[in-house]
C-alpha cells in the first residue's frame, strides 16, 4: 500500500494534468486497491459513463492496468470472469519527473528521437503510424524513412518498449497438495525476512495478485525492444540478429505472432509502443551512484564506476540489482580511457580507485575481474540524506546520536549512548525523546529484576519503518511545493498574459519577481525528486 | 481538508493551558520572505520548460477529461453572437478521444471497449498540435486590440513558425464552411417576385 501523501501527491499529478474526474478515479483505486468497475462506480460516485472515460485515459497514459481474472462462485455455478483495475503508482509519479527522461534522450540521441519521444510521453501509448502521422504535422517534420530510423534508436537504446497486454487472463494459482504449497511460500517468507526481494521471474509466481499480474501482462523479453516483422526484410536494425539465420527465424516468429497478435477480427492488430520508465529509472540510479561516489570518494572513482556501470547497463535484468556484472580490469580500463578525464589514468589508478569502491583486488591474478556493490551505495546515501535532515531538524547532538545509532544497528542503553556520543546524560534522554516521539528511533523498556529494580531503555533505528516515514514526509514536501508553484502563477497570471512590451515598472518587478520564485520553486522540486527516487525507486 | 484548516487556527489549544488559545489566522500559503532572495542556477531552465510545455499539452489535449459526453461541449454562448466567435468554438472544441485513443478489443479491456463502427466514420484530421491553435487565438486577439507584432509567452521562438504553419491550415479548413454559407445564398432562387412580376403584366391592359 502507499503512504498517505503518496497517494496525494499522485492524485493531485493527475488532477493537474487530466483534470478532475480521473484524478477521482485514480485516488480511489490507490487508496482501496484494486477494484473492478462496478466497484469504482460506486465509490467514486461518478456516471457509469464517466468512469468508462477516465479509465480509458488512465489506462493509455499507463496509469492503470486492468486484468481479468476467475471470481470464486457458490459450488454450482458457472465461474465467472471479471475484470479489475489496479492503479500503477510509479508511473503516475514519473510524470513529475518526464523532463529528466526527456533531458535523458536529448543529451544522448538528439533532437529528431526528442520530438519522438516527447510525442510518446504526451500521449501516453502510439503506434509507429501514429507517430509518422504526427511528425508530418509538426514544423520540421522529416520523410517516414528518417522517423522509422530515429525510432529505431529509440527501441535499441531501450528507451521505448512494446505496451502491455491490456487485459492479461490470470489463470487461477495451480492446485497443489498442501505440504507443498506450503514449502514453497515459507520459503519465499523467508527470503523476505531476510531482506532479499525474490527474483521475479515469469515462470514462477509472485506473491501478490497485482505482481502477477503486471508480470502476466508485460511482452516477452524477445518482443520487447523488437519491431514488426515486415520491417526485417529491409534492415537488420534489431538486436542478436544474425543475417544468415533471418529467413528461418522469420518464418517461426511469425508463425508465434500469428498465434499472439492476430485480433478477433483476424487482421494483424496493430503495436502500441511507450516509454519504458524502467531503463529511465535505472540510468538515473546509475547517475546517483556516480554522483554520490564522486563527491565522496574521488573524481577518479567516479570516472570508473561510470565506465563500468556503462559496460554492464545492457546485462541488467532487474531495475534493483544488488551488484553489478563483474568485468576485467582491461575492459573498464579501455572504456575508462575513452571518458572526459579518464585518458590521463592508468592501471594503477584504476585500481586504486576499484579499492576505493570497494572492491578487493584479487592476489592470485589471471583472471581479474571486478564487480560494484551498488546496494550499498545507494544506502549510504540513503543513511546520509536522513541524517542531514536529523541535523537540521534537532541540532548536532542529535545528529551524533543518531548517527551512532545507526551505524550500530542494535539497540543501545541510554548511559552507553551519552557515554560514546559525550553528550550530556540529561541531554541525551531529551534528544532521544524526541527522535522517538517523531518516529526516528524505536524504544524499548527493559526492567531488570536484581537487588534493585532498574529499568532501562534500549533505543534504535528501525530503518525499515523510519525510510517509508521519510518517504511519505518527501511525498508531502513534495505536493507543497507544487501547490504553491500553481499558486504562485494563479496570482499573476493576469501579468502573464501580457505581451512583454507592456511590463514595464511595477508590473515588470513583478514578473521577474514571478520568474525568479518559479525557477526557485521548481529546481527545489527536482533535488526533492532525486531524494524522492532515492528512496522509492532505487 | 476545510476541517483541518480549522484544526490548525486553534493551534495552542492542546499545550496544556488553561489560558485562552491565541486566534492566528490560517493562511494556506503564507508570504515566505526569503523566496526572492534564495540563490539559484538556471541549469534547470530547459527542464521547467518542457514540464511547463507537457502540462500545457496535456490541460489543452482531450485528455483533460472534463466529463459529460464525448460530444463537444457547449460553450457558453454569449449574448450577443459575433462572427468572430466562430472562431473561438473550433479552436476551443477538443477533438474527440478516440482520435488518440483506440477503443477497439485489442488495445483495451472488453468492458471499456466501443465498436468498430464509429471509428469507420472515418478520422478526417487527427489535430496532434492543439496548443499552438490555442496560442494563435490568444494572438487573434491582441492583434485585434493592439495592432502588434507576434509574441507568445515563453515560447516565443518556436511557436512563430508552428503558428504560420497552424494558420494557412486552419484558414484553408474553415474556409470550406465558410464558402458553403455563401453560397447557398448566391444560390437562393427567389421565385415570389418573378410570379408577381408576371401577374402584374397580365392584368394590366394590353395596348
Amino acid at each position: 500500500m502507499v503512504s498517505q501523501y503518496g497517494i496525494k501527491l499522485a492524485a493531485y499529478l493527475i488532477s493537474s494534468s487530466y483534470g478532475d474526474f480521473c484524478s477521482k478515479v485514480c485516488e480511489c483505486l490507490l487508496s482501496r486497491g484494486t477494484l473492478t468497475l462496478a466497484q469504482i462506480i460506486r465509490f467514486t460516485e461518478l456516471s457509469r459513463e464517466n468512469v468508462i472515460n477516465c479509465l480509458r485515459v488512465l489506462i493509455h497514459q499507463n496509469c492503470v492496468q486492468a486484468f481479468s481474472i476467475q471470481q470464486e462462485v457458490a459450488f454450482g455455478e458457472a465461474p465467472k470472469i471479471v475484470t479489475q483495475y489496479m492503479a500503477l503508482f510509479d508511473n503516475t509519479i514519473h510524470k513529475m519527473r518526464f523532463p529528466k527522461f526527456m533531458q535523458i534522450v536529448s543529451e544522448e540521441l538528439g533532437k529528431d528521437c526528442l520530438g519522438i519521444f516527447e510525442g510518446l510521453l504526451q500521449h501516453g501509448r502510439l503506434s509507429l503510424n501514429q507517430i509518422i502521422d504526427r511528425n508530418m504535422q509538426t514544423p520540421d517534420n522529416s520523410d517516414v524513412h528518417a522517423v522509422r530510423e530515429s525510432f529505431s534508436r529509440l527501441l535499441n537504446a531501450r528507451f521505448v518498449e512494446r505496451c502491455p497486454a491490456p487485459e492479461p487472463f490470470l489463470a487461477p494459482p495451480e492446485e497443489e497438495t498442501p505440504a507443498k504449497k506450503r514449502g514453497r511460500w515459507t520459503s519465499l517468507d523467508l527470503w523476505d525476512l531476510i531482506g532479499l526481494a525474490p527474483i521475479l521471474h515469469i515462470a514462477e509466481a509472485p506473491k501478490t495478485i497485482e505482481q502477477r499480474a503486471l508480470a502476466t501482462a508485460s511482452p516477452m523479453e524477445s518482443i520487447r525492444f523488437l519491431m514488426e516483422i515486415d520491417t526485417l526484410r529491409g534492415t537488420s536494425e534489431e538486436k542478436g540478429m544474425e543475417s544468415h539465420d533471418i529467413a528461418t527465424l522469420e518464418e517461426k516468429w511469425k508463425q508465434d505472432f500469428s498465434d499472439a497478435e492476430l485480433s478477433s477480427s483476424g487482421k494483424k492488430k496493430e503495436i502500441l509502443w511507450r516509454v519504458n520508465f524502467e531503463e529511465f529509472v535505472r540510468r538515473l540510479r546509475h547517475k546517483a551512484c556516480i554522483e554520490y561516489v564522486r563527491i565522496r570518494l574521488s573524481d577518479q572513482a567516479g570516472i570508473v564506476l561510470s565506465a563500468i556501470l556503462e559496460l554492464t547497463r545492457s546485462s541488467e535484468t532487474r531495475l534493483k540489482t544488488d551488484k553489478s556484472a563483474s568485468m576485467s580490469i582491461n575492459d573498464i580500463y579501455d572504456e575508462v580511457i575513452k571518458k572526459d578525464g579518464g585518458l590521463g589514468m592508468d592501471l594503477e589508478r584504476v585500481r586504486a580507485s576499484l579499492v576505493q569502491l570497494g572492491c578487493q583486488i584479487p592476489t592470485t591474478g589471471i583472471d581479474e575481474t571486478y564487480s560494484i556493490d551498488l546496494k550499498n551505495i545507494i544506502e549510504l546515501a540513503q543513511n546520509e540524506e536522513v541524517e542531514s535532515v536529523v541535523l537540521k531538524r534537532y541540532g548536532r547532538e542529535a545528529y551524533r546520536i543518531f548517527r551512532l545509532l545507526s551505524k550500530s544497528g542494535r539497540l543501545l542503553e541510554t548511559d552507553k549512548i551519552s557515554d560514546t556520543t559525550f553528550v550530556e546524560k540529561k541531554d541525551t534522554l531529551k534528544i532521544l525523546y524526541k527522535l522517538w516521539k517523531d518516529g526516528y528511533l524505536h524504544m524499548e523498556k527493559v526492567s531488570v529484576n536484581g537487588p534493585k529494580q532498574t529499568l532501562f531503555l534500549l533505543w534504535e533505528v528501525d530503518k525499515e519503518s523510519l525510510w517509508v516515514r521519510v518517504l511519505d514526509e518527501m511525498y508531502h514536501a513534495a505536493l507543497n511545493l507544487r501547490l504553491r508553484i500553481t499558486y504562485e502563477q494563479d496570482q499573476e497570471k493576469e501579468i502573464l498574459q501580457l505581451p512583454t512590451e507592456k511590463l514595464v515598472g511595477e508590473l515588470e518587478k513583478r514578473y521577474k519577481r514571478l520568474r525568479k520564485v518559479r525557477i526557485i520553486l521548481e529546481s527545489s522540486l527536482m533535488n526533492l525528486d532525486d531524494a524522492l527516487m532515492l528512496f522509492h525507486d532505487f | 481538508m476545510a476541517f483541518r484548516g480549522r484544526g490548525r487556527g486553534r493551534g495552542g489549544f492542546g499545550g496544556g493551558g488553561f489560558r485562552a488559545a491565541k486566534q492566528e489566522p490560517f493562511e494556506l500559503y503564507p508570504e515566505l520572505e526569503d523566496l526572492g532572495t534564495a540563490e539559484y542556477s538556471n541549469r534547470n531552465l530547459q527542464l521547467i520548460k518542457w514540464y511547463s510545455n507537457l502540462q500545457k499539452y496535456w490541460n489543452s489535449s482531450p485528455y483533460y477529461y472534463e466529463g459529460g459526453s464525448e460530444r463537444t461541449r457547449n460553450v457558453q454562448k454569449p449574448d450577443v453572437e459575433r462572427l468572430s466567435d466562430k472562431d473561438l468554438q473550433v479552436a476551443n472544441s477538443k477533438p474527440p478521444l478516440w482520435h488518440f485513443i483506440k477503443l477497439d478489443i485489442d488495445h483495451i479491456p472488453a468492458e471499456l471497449a466501443r465498436g468498430e463502427k464509429k471509428e469507420k466514420r472515418g478520422i478526417k484530421r487527427v489535430r496532434w498540435n492543439q496548443e499552438s491553435d490555442l496560442h494563435k487565438l490568444d494572438l487573434f486577439e491582441k492583434l485585434e486590440q493592439k495592432h502588434q507584432g507576434e509574441e507568445g509567452k515563453e515560447n516565443k521562438e518556436n511557436e512563430d513558425q508552428e503558428e504560420d504553419d497552424e494558420k494557412n491550415e486552419e484558414e484553408a479548413e474553415e474556409e470550406f464552411s465558410d464558402e458553403g454559407d455563401y453560397e447557398q445564398n448566391e444560390y437562393f432562387d427567389d421565385d415570389e417576385d418573378d410570379y408577381n412580376m408576371g401577374d402584374d403584366n397580365d392584368d394590366e391592359p394590353f395596348f
